[in-house]
């Protein structure tokens, strides 16, 4: 097992664009949650008298917000927002997606059949529309925003791992730990989803790309992290207001990391399914 | 006896979005000529209409994310709103009606249905005599349809939004239709006749009494209105055909009209077509075939619109200022309108969480002196606001305006604020917040009704679509952290915010509601006597937050029977101190983008529009 996560290690460090992802993950990071530890910024109260400032005036190098944040402070805790939110959803998603998709494909037959139709309603009424409707209902907080966008993201992952279930439950040694007398959840818990890992792990980096967006698309429309936070999306929708003034640092810096953070998720996604599919063929 | 012009500016009392002020309103206040009124506007009517196109239409902006919801003259709660009444005021013609198109602010008997009004019996009897107007169902506009009015309101009174007791209509011992044309009111007391011609004839509007006058759809039209019962049966009819925003385009009730314009459709996301009356042969008619009003979700996105040229009379958010040279290279001339009005949020002393709290004096000083207006004036609304320190417009100067409220009795002090809580017993909690921690009604303890252990935590109900009042309410929020005040905002639609901000008891689950912000464009456009007796009367109608003071009640009556001026600075200085809600900048009601061909445009100070005068000029 070792020998193989060892593989799947080296093959994914020889994709350079994976790594690039990753050290641009680790990067954003660093900048939203050591960042503040070095560049000190109040961004709780505001100071309108210092609003709309342009970079490097001031003392400010991405200028202020229109109620007088330092803009490169505000990208920080923005950041801190997205990305735990981004990352705590996106596992959330997987999470559940990966514990329906192998139940429901490992028990198949009428258990299958419900829970797949739930899955499949559930795909065709739009996420967004889900969280419009669950912003309006509760009081946006991080907590919150995590377990909403959760649970209307786990429905993709739900499909993949059914399928991998599908194939797994029919797997010799499935088969012969049911002969043995062994039970659904051993089966699920210790041979489907182990070894569907490659599946889960891979969507999962896509889930937290999706969920990042997700909550961009919100705030930007104004369910997001409630004031004095903030979030991307949210830095993002505020500064399109000011788009005729050419206050242009209040759209770029948040617009540049939100592209950055779901272009690294993506090709760390990417280098992450060539990794374990070389592994696959290995065998 | 003596005559006057129904004077000063038609405060609609409801209606919480109205008219901006100009210079000339100080002049007409300062020296009375609103009594005498100035028609001047009509004299070049016809060279207008000469020049106007035939056939063109228009488009006009709605504020952001506030849309038209009502078209039944009789306003109840919720329903409110200036754009309804400036809208109704096109298809149902006022009484009276009050602007400053002459230059002046006054009568304007061309957009109104009573063309004298006499005072008698030391100002007891009022005698009104109604011009030649017709329904569109060419039945002729009498007395017996302002009676109609009369009798609805009179048996509907704690249902009507512009209600105060012991005022319209419990003032009016009896109403005498002297003939079609005349009808005479007997008051109960003498009034001041330009406070009641201005701020009570003006809420009146002569209904189709020929076509109204049912109980239900399927009814005959009757007399139902004589008796008390059957004019609750017509009222609540009328008024529930008035939730039905999809039919108002359809329903044959509202196709009988006696204003300039007809309705061409009402959507229920509040895009309204006026189309020019074919019937109407008052004084007034309109020179524009049609006008649509447009809603938008936000002050951005009608930016866009209005950017792109998609608009004739639309309003640049004041953080689009600095395209005002691109706009005007585009053919329009920009141009703010400013209101004879106030803006605050009212504080809800019925809250059963912070009531009591909020009825202590020192606590709503402190708040207030928490709130920088002068730095959120300039910066956050880019200097088109002011700050307001009293119940009475500031702008213009006019008699009415107390020094002490002229003075600002709480300049910004955010150190002194919070020394005051401080000095009744407060203190900071553990979670940051200001804590109760000395109960009782001693001079150093939090007061009456005030629980140890209560949480100084607002929350704010606040209307949504502008930039700059989403960055006003962080920075409250910021100003009253400093103090040690939480106050958390949340946003809706104005029409949800205004229904929300509701009178009510503490045991009601509708007065979970704290404080309110419905002032993006102004709170309250008043009448030509700002008496705001609706806002702060203990029976006030528009009294939101149950704000219960005797000595401003009497102030507020005596400024209904003098004709002094004094009697409303008494009223301003009173109110500036004890601060019955949170006094905030006033922005303009809007800086207007206005086509260079769209003229006959007025600005008015009381928000109202005159739609019919608009007119496109030729070339």
């Amino acid at each position: 097992m070792s020998t193989a996560t060892d593989s799947v290690y080296r093959r994914f460090l020889r994709h350079r664009l994976g790594v690039a992802g990753l050290a641009v993950i680790v990067l954003l990071f660093a900048f939203c949650f050591l960042g503040p530890v070095f560049y000190h910024t109040n961004q709780v109260e505001t100071n309108i008298l210092a609003a709309n400032l342009a970079p490097g005036v001031q003392g400010h190098p991405l200028g202020t917000t229109d109620v007088g944040f330092d803009e490169l402070g505000r990208l920080m805790v923005g950041g801190r927002s997205s990305l735990e939110i981004g990352l705590a959803a996106g596992l959330l998603a997987t999470g559940i997606g990966t514990i329906w998709g192998a139940v429901a494909g490992y028990a198949g037959g009428w258990l299958d059949a419900v829970m797949m139709r739930i899955v499949d309603t559930g795909i065709a009424i739009p996420a967004l529309f889900l969280l419009l409707v669950a912003g309006t209902i509760v009081r946006p907080t991080v907590g919150v925003l995590i377990v909403v966008i959760g649970v209307v993201s786990w429905l993709v992952p739900a499909r993949l791992v059914r399928a991998e279930s599908l194939t797994l439950a029919n797997r010799e040694y499935v088969l012969t730990m049911k002969a043995l007398g062994g039970g659904s959840t051993r089966a699920i818990g210790r041979h489907i989803v182990p070894n569907a890992i490659g599946t889960v792990v891979v969507n999962a980096t896509f889930q937290v790309a999706d969920a990042i967006l997700l909550v961009a698309y919100v705030s930007f429309l104004g369910l997001g992290v409630p004031f004095p936070g903030t979030d991307w999306g949210g830095m993002l929708s505020n500064g399109i207001s000011y788009t005729y003034d050419g206050y242009w640092w209040m759209i770029v810096p948040p617009g540049v990391a939100i592209i950055l953070v779901v272009f690294a998720f993506n090709v760390i996604g990417d280098a992450l399914r060539d990794a374990f599919e070389l592994r696959l063929e290995g065998r | 006896m003596r005559t006057t012009a129904p004077a000063g500016g038609v405060p609609r009392r409801a209606e919480r979005r109205r008219r901006p002020s100009t210079a000339q309103l100080a002049a007409a206040l300062g020296t009375g000529a609103l009594l005498l009124g100035g028609l001047g506007a009509g004299s070049a009517t016809a060279a207008r209409a000469a020049h106007a196109s035939r056939g063109a239409t228009v488009t006009f902006a709605e504020p952001p994310d506030a849309t038209p919801n009502a078209i039944f003259p009789i306003a109840t709660a919720g329903n409110t709103a200036a754009y309804n009444s400036a809208i109704q005021a096109e298809l149902y013609v006022p009484l009276t009606f009050y602007d400053a198109t002459s230059g002046k602010l006054a009568f304007d008997q061309r957009a109104s249905v009573a063309k004298s009004i006499v005072y008698s019996d030391g100002d007891k009897t009022v005698t009104v005599t109604l011009e030649k107007l017709k329904w569109s169902d060419g039945t002729p506009v009498t007395s017996r349809d302002v009676q109609f009015f009369f009798n609805l309101v009179k048996a509907n009174k704690d249902k009507w939004a512009n209600y105060v007791a012991g005022q319209f209509p419990d003032n009016v011992a009896t109403f005498t239709i002297v003939n079609p044309s005349t009808f005479r009111l007997r008051l109960t007391t003498s009034v001041n006749p330009l406070w009641f011609s201005g701020n009570e004839l003006s809420l009146v509007t002569p209904l189709p009494q020929q076509a109204w006058d049912v109980e239900s759809a399927s009814g005959k039209v009757g007399n139902y209105d004589l008796t008390t019962s059957g004019a609750k049966a017509v009222f609540d009819y009328l008024n529930g055909q008035d939730n039905h925003l999809a039919t108002f385009g359809t329903n044959k009730l509202w196709k009988v009209t006696d204003g300039p314009f007809t309705l061409g459709s009402w959507t229920t996301g509040g895009a309204v077509t006026l189309e020019k009356s074919s019937t109407y042969d008052g004084p007034d008619a309109a020179h524009l075939s049609s006008v649509q009003l447009l809603p938008f979700t936000s002050a951005d996105a009608e930016f866009n619109v209005l950017r792109s040229g998609g608009l004739d009379y639309g309003y640049v958010p004041t953080s689009d200022l600095s395209q005002s040279k691109f706009l005007e290279s585009k053919g329009y001339t920009i141009k703010p309108w400013n209101g004879w009005a106030i803006n605050y949020s009212p504080y809800n002393f019925n809250n059963p969480v912070l009531g009591s709290t909020l009825k202590q004096l020192y606590v709503r000083q402190a708040l207030q002196m928490a709130i920088d207006q002068p730095a959120i004036s300039k910066a956050v609304w880019q200097g088109e606001a002011a700050p307001v320190y009293g119940p009475v417009p500031q702008s213009p100067p006019s008699p009415y305006l107390s020094a002490t409220q002229k003075a600002n009795p709480y300049p910004f002090n955010p150190s002194k604020a919070k020394r005051l809580l401080e000095s009744h017993g407060w203190k900071i909690g553990t979670n940051g917040l200001m804590t109760c921690k000395s109960a009782g009604t001693g001079a150093s303890q939090c007061g009456a009704g005030v629980k140890a252990g209560t949480v100084l935590d607002l929350h704010m109900l606040s209307e949504s679509g502008s930039t700059q009042t989403t960055n006003q309410m962080e920075v409250m929020q910021s100003e009253l952290a400093s103090i040690g005040v939480g106050f958390q905002a949340s946003y809706a639609p104005l029409n949800t915010v205004l229904s929300e901000t509701a009178q009510c008891k503490p045991t009601q689950a509708s007065c979970s509601w704290q404080m309110s912000f419905f002032g993006t464009q102004g709170s309250w456009y008043f009448s030509p006597s700002p008496n705001g007796d609706p806002l702060f009367a203990s029976t006030g109608s528009a009294n939101f937050g149950s704000y219960d003071s005797p000595v401003a009640d009497k102030l507020a009556v005596a400024a209904t029977t003098s004709s002094n001026p004094a009697a409303l600075r008494a009223w301003s200085a009173y109110l500036a101190v004890q601060l019955p809600a949170m006094w905030l900048p006033l922005p303009a009601y809007q800086v207007s983008a206005i086509k260079d061909n769209l003229k006959g445009v007025s600005q008015d100070p009381l928000a109202g529009q005159t739609i019919q005068r608009w007119y496109l000029a030729n070339g």
